[in-house]
């Protein structure tokens, strides 16, 4: 802990923490974002496809985050459950120039949605509408249309948003961070 | 009071382990703490350990539980604390094998050991390849080459020697690493270096050639590390063993040179390995000598201890070796580290005079009660072998062995002492009489049911033939009334053999079996009905047959035989005589080396060889009508020299009216394929080749079987001949990299040695433990005698072990041992000849002045055999 770190938590300034997990299809960018956004010092040169998980932290102005990025590989799919339980935020990932698969990533939403450890509480929803950069990428709007993200609304106690993203420059991804945390930070507050 | 005893006693079984009384479903719920955010490193490393501790006691995990507490211990990957993650590690190595989806960690570990903080890097190696599968092994290849050369020592030891265990399940991909592996080995880092030099031995350790040139190439450019010298060490001494080298061989000079290394470890490591050579003589031992002299008066007790154990395990080997060191060996004998004193005193007993024998065994006695059953045994072993070296000290030997018997003991020890004593009877008949007796007495007292049926069934084999064999029936009847159902059973059979040899014992006998018709169990129950009735018949040749011989089928295939008939069954009686033989191992009236693993392997039935080819023979659909296998022929008999282009070798199958002659063959040419080979067999007069099952094709050094089958001559009498065979078949050229053949081929042909069937050939060893009992079973009534004299053979020994030759027949009642001294000896062999035909030969032999005179009697349930069996020596 260096002396800043120190002084903040003296001073009562210390961030809280969050847990979110990253899912989402393989190949769709779930690594490279948060390698984007984890502090300078650790972030990594060499993105290879995730095996399993990997647990990283980065830092957004209000939180301190914890993210479980998981491997999007359809044979490790069926393993997201195992972090359910803990994560108080979900970012889900979608490869916008990916339209082929976007029944795929709808049909993993929808199970994810539907998870009994997931379904009956408030856990907010950020939705990267990944690698804009790319010339067939569809729209933000189009990714949300495809994905029938309107009838979360019918879900309640699912605050959700999206961002059309590019993970490699890190265009779209602040505004995505502070939105969850915001809402991270609102539950967990009125959880005390 | 009452308070304070029994904290004592819970101290005395805890003993003082504070996991002493963990409970493993509360320590699996414990593990859901792992789930909570944040985390406390302290509470969950504690409960790690308490499972760590658990497992490693050997506690079973259901798959579920493991699977749950494992992805629980996955959470903990956010915890930065070090002491934290290193448990993970652990935790991840331990339950990689129970419980499921451990794949999960793999990116977690695969950051670790690619991250910044060293102290992580090289255990998330090991636990990663605990987790990788070949199917994996391709994701992280990239990154354990890396590691294999890394800057750091800890790292670059923990992929090596974790290459090393992954290549138990890819030896290919490990071999694509070899690179690594070799710069490795030139690092200054001593462990790197001798893990490194492990891993290339390992890629390369089936290329001989490649093998050679290690060995050369590092034992010039000079190691740095003694581990990788050592290692070194035992590689070249391999070679040498496989090579039959002697000590002209540059190996040989390797070894040497290593003993004036500076190293007392790789001194030891060479001196070790010259001694144990198997081809050395006190030449070269003199170098080795000085040096273990030397260690066994070290101040250093692992160097006394290696020291001295070498001395002791080449003992018998190199008496002359150990006779050099005896001064300090002497003075080992009252080392205060007891081991290093049981070994000194066993050496010097196994090789000391028998005047010393006394004074050792005073000496050892002081101290059996300190060391352990492990050095016990190689007490137990010791006396052994002086017995078999110093006959007449038997009495002494054997009241230590049986006082040693009282003593407390684990199945270990007592089973090496009761198989001592056993040994020693066998070797010594002037030790029968005191060996039974003790034996009586300890099973008198004797927890281990193993124990007590094994001595049992000596009781009756030997007892009956004592002078006084009374004096065992109440020994034997105690066990009836007090012991378990298996034992109680072997007693039983144990009485029966008493009253079918012994007529004066019959009627107490029959009295004390009736006793048993009413026991508990079925087996006790069975026997007893069986023996009693077969008894009262009180024929000679009924109890030979059914008591004192038994059943002489090998129980593999009666199993199967058996099976067989229940799926087809047929009008006709089960037929014993279609069970295969139970073959006797060649070895087995041999004398036992002490701590010998033969009892070991017979404890269990064992399908023996030719169960095994009786299997694959009964899969050629050519074969499926000659009826049950009858004999193998027990060695391979090779048919071309050894580096030739092709590989040969011919095995017998000898059914009831057919021969089938399997021949092994091996291409050893890299550019060639052969196609539809076979053997074809010029047959000796009165045989007729059938049939060949070709081989279809022989690719480079992948064998190939083809078979020739052929008939017997209808002549009972005329059973032996000479075949001479030539290698028939299609060659096609083919790419030595590809192993693509061409699609044109030409005939060709390789001619082979000869093949012999010799009488061994029809005749199978089976044991009659009592010859006396069988022979009168047999009766005069097929007798056949002659005389020979053996003018080529000089000494009853060679007559001996040439006539068990010849006639392939089993030698009973010991009489394969000729006793020193004597100038006549009779040797009693038993067999069964092709057709289930009973068949006893005595020879008796007398030395002559011109040789070796025989006079041979066959007794057989065959007139025809008799005649075969007789005229087989001539
Ligand atoms: N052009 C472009 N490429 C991107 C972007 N984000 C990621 N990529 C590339 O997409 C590939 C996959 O990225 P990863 O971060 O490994 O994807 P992932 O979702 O973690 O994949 P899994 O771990 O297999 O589930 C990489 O080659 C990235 O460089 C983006 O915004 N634009
Ligand atoms: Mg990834």
């Amino acid at each position: 802990m260096g002396f800043f770190d120190k002084l903040a938590k003296w001073l009562g300034l210390k961030k809280k923490d969050a847990n979110v997990i990253v899912v989402g299809l393989d190949n769709s960018g779930k690594t490279t974002i948060i390698n984007h956004l984890k502090p300078k010092e650790t972030k990594s040169h060499d993105i290879v496809p995730t095996i399993g998980f990997t647990v990283e932290k980065f830092t957004s102005s209000a939180l301190s985050i914890t993210a479980f990025d998981m491997s999007g590989q359809g044979r490790y799919r069926n393993l997201w459950e195992h972090y359910y339980t803990e994560c108080q935020g979900i970012i889900f990932v979608i490869d916008s120039s990916d339209k082929l698969r976007m029944v795929v990533a709808k049909e993993e939403l929808d199970q994810l949605l539907n998870h009994p450890k997931i379904t009956n509480r408030r856990i907010p929803v950020l939705f990267f509408a990944n690698k804009m950069d790319v010339r067939e990428a569809i729209s933000s709007v189009k990714v949300s249309s495809l994905l029938q993200l309107e009838q979360i609304e019918n879900m309640k106690n699912k605050p959700w948003h999206i961002c059309a993203s590019n993970a490699l420059t890190g265009e779209g991804l602040m505004e995505g961070v502070e939105w969850i945390s915001d809402q991270l930070r609102d539950i967990i507050d009125g959880g005390k | 009071m009452h308070m304070l005893r029994r904290d004592k006693k819970e101290e005395e079984e805890g003993g003082g382990n504070p996991f002493h009384n963990l409970e493993k479903s509360v320590v699996l719920q414990e593990t859901r703490l792992f789930n909570e955010t944040p985390i406390n490193p302290k509470k969950c490393g504690h409960i790690l350990t308490k499972l760590l501790y658990l497992i490693n006691q050997g506690e079973s995990i259901g798959t579920t539980e493991a699977t749950e507490a494992f992805f629980a211990m996955t959470k903990l990957f956010q915890a930065k604390d070090p002491v934290l993650r290193r448990l993970v590690y652990l935790g991840i190595k331990e339950m990689s094998k129970i419980a499921n989806d451990v794949i999960i960690v793999t990116s977690s570990l695969m950051k670790d050991m690619t991250g910044k903080d060293d102290q992580f890097r090289g255990p998330a190696i090991r636990a990663l390849c605990s987790i990788t599968d070949n199917t994996m092994l391709q994701s992280i290849e990239r990154y354990m080459k890396q590691a294999i050369v890394d800057k750091n020592h800890a790292v670059s030891s923990a992929a090596l020697v974790s290459s090393l265990h992954l290549s138990k399940g890819s030896q290919d991909v490990i071999k694509r690493w070899v690179n690594e592996a070799q710069e490795a080995v030139s690092s200054d880092n001593i462990m790197v270096q001798y893990h490194a030099l492990g891993l290339l031995y390992h890629i390369r350790k089936y290329d001989r050639l490649a093998v050679t040139k290690l060995v050369s190439k590092f034992s010039k450019h000079s190691l740095k590390s003694p581990y990788a010298y050592c290692l070194l060490i035992r590689i070249a001494s391999k070679l040498m063993e496989e090579e039959g080298a002697g000590t002209d061989s540059p190996m040989f000079d390797f070894i040497e040179n290593c003993l004036r290394h500076k190293s007392e470890i790789v001194i030891y490591e060479a001196a070790h390995a010259i001694v144990n050579l198997k081809n050395t003589t006190a030449k070269e031992l003199s170098s080795a000598v000085p040096v273990l002299q030397l260690f066994c008066s070290s101040p250093k007790p692992t160097l006394r201890f290696a020291a001295i154990r070498t001395l002791n395990k080449v003992a018998m080997k190199h008496p002359s070796v150990v006779s050099s060191c005896n001064l300090e060996l002497e003075n080992l004998i009252t080392d205060t580290n007891r081991s290093i004193a049981t070994l000194a005193i066993t050496t010097l007993l196994k090789t000391g005079s028998e005047s010393s024998v006394d004074r050792l065994m005073k000496q050892i006695s002081s101290f059996m009660n300190e060391i352990s059953d492990e050095f016990k045994i190689v007490v137990v072993q010791a006396i052994q072998s002086l017995c078999l070296k110093f006959p007449r000290k038997h009495n002494v030997l054997m009241n230590f062995l049986s006082s040693m018997l009282r003593d407390e003991g684990g199945f270990d020890y007592k089973k090496a002492i009761v198989e001592s004593v056993i040994t020693i009877i066998e070797e010594n008949p002037e030790a029968k009489e005191a060996g039974l007796g003790h034996l009586c007495e300890f099973i008198e007292d004797c927890e281990h049911t193993v124990l007590a049926t094994k001595i049992l069934h000596l009781l009756g084999r030997e007892g009956p033939r004592t002078p006084t064999p009374s004096k065992y029936i109440r020994f034997i009847y105690n066990r009836v009334i007090l012991e378990n159902a298996a034992v109680r059973a072997a007693a039983v059979t144990a009485l029966a053999k008493f009253g079918a040899h012994c007529e004066e014992l019959l009627p107490s006998c029959s009295v004390l079996l009736e006793r048993c018709l009413l026991d508990t169990d079925d087996e006790v129950r069975d026997r007893a009905t069986f023996y009693v009735d077969v008894l009262k018949q009180k024929q000679k040749a009924l109890n030979s047959a059914y008591i004192l011989n038994g059943l002489q089928v090998s129980v593999v295939g009666l199993e199967r035989a058996l099976h067989n008939y229940t799926l087809e069954p047929s009008e006709a009686p089960f037929d014993l005589k279609t069970v295969p033989l139970d073959t006797q191992p060649v070895s087995e009236q041999k004398v036992r080396e002490p701590g010998d693993s033969v009892s070991k392997a017979t404890d269990k039935v064992v399908a023996s060889t030719q169960d095994i080819y009786a299997e694959r023979l009964a899969a050629v659909p050519e074969f499926s009508n000659l009826g049950s296998l009858f004999k193998s022929s027990s060695l391979p008999v090779e048919l071309t020299e050894s580096e030739t282009e092709y590989m040969v070798q011919c095995v017998k199958h000898c059914f009831g009216r057919y021969m089938v002659f399997q021949f092994d063959c091996t291409n050893t040419l890299n550019d060639q394929v052969l196609e539809n080979v076979t053997v074809h067999m010029d047959p000796a007069e009165g045989f007729d080749v059938m049939k060949y099952v070709q081989c279809p094709s022989l690719p480079y050094n992948k064998p190939g079987t083809t078979y020739t089958m052929v008939r017997l001559p209808e002549d009972p009498t005329q059973v032996t001949g000479t075949f001479s065979c030539t290698l028939k078949f299609i060659v096609k050229d083919c790419d030595p990299n590809t192993g693509e053949a061409d699609d044109d081929g030409y005939e060709d042909e390789y001619v082979l040695e000869d093949v012999e069937v010799t009488v061994a050939d029809h005749v199978q060893r089976v044991i009659k433990p009592n010859f006396g009992g069988a022979w009168e079973e047999i009766g005069p009534e097929n007798e056949l005698e002659d005389t020979f004299a053996l003018s080529t053979v000089k000494s009853l020994e060679e007559a001996v072990k040439n006539i068990i030759q010849f006639m392939g027949m089993q030698p009973c009642e010991r009489s394969d041992k000729v006793q020193e001294g004597k100038s006549s000896h009779s040797l009693f062999l038993s067999g069964v000849y092709r057709g289930g035909h009973d068949a006893l030969v005595r020879a008796k032999l007398a030395m002559s002045d011109s040789g070796v005179t025989m006079q041979l009697t066959v007794r057989s349930t065959d007139p025809y055999v008799s005649e075969v069996l007789v005229t087989a020596i001539g």
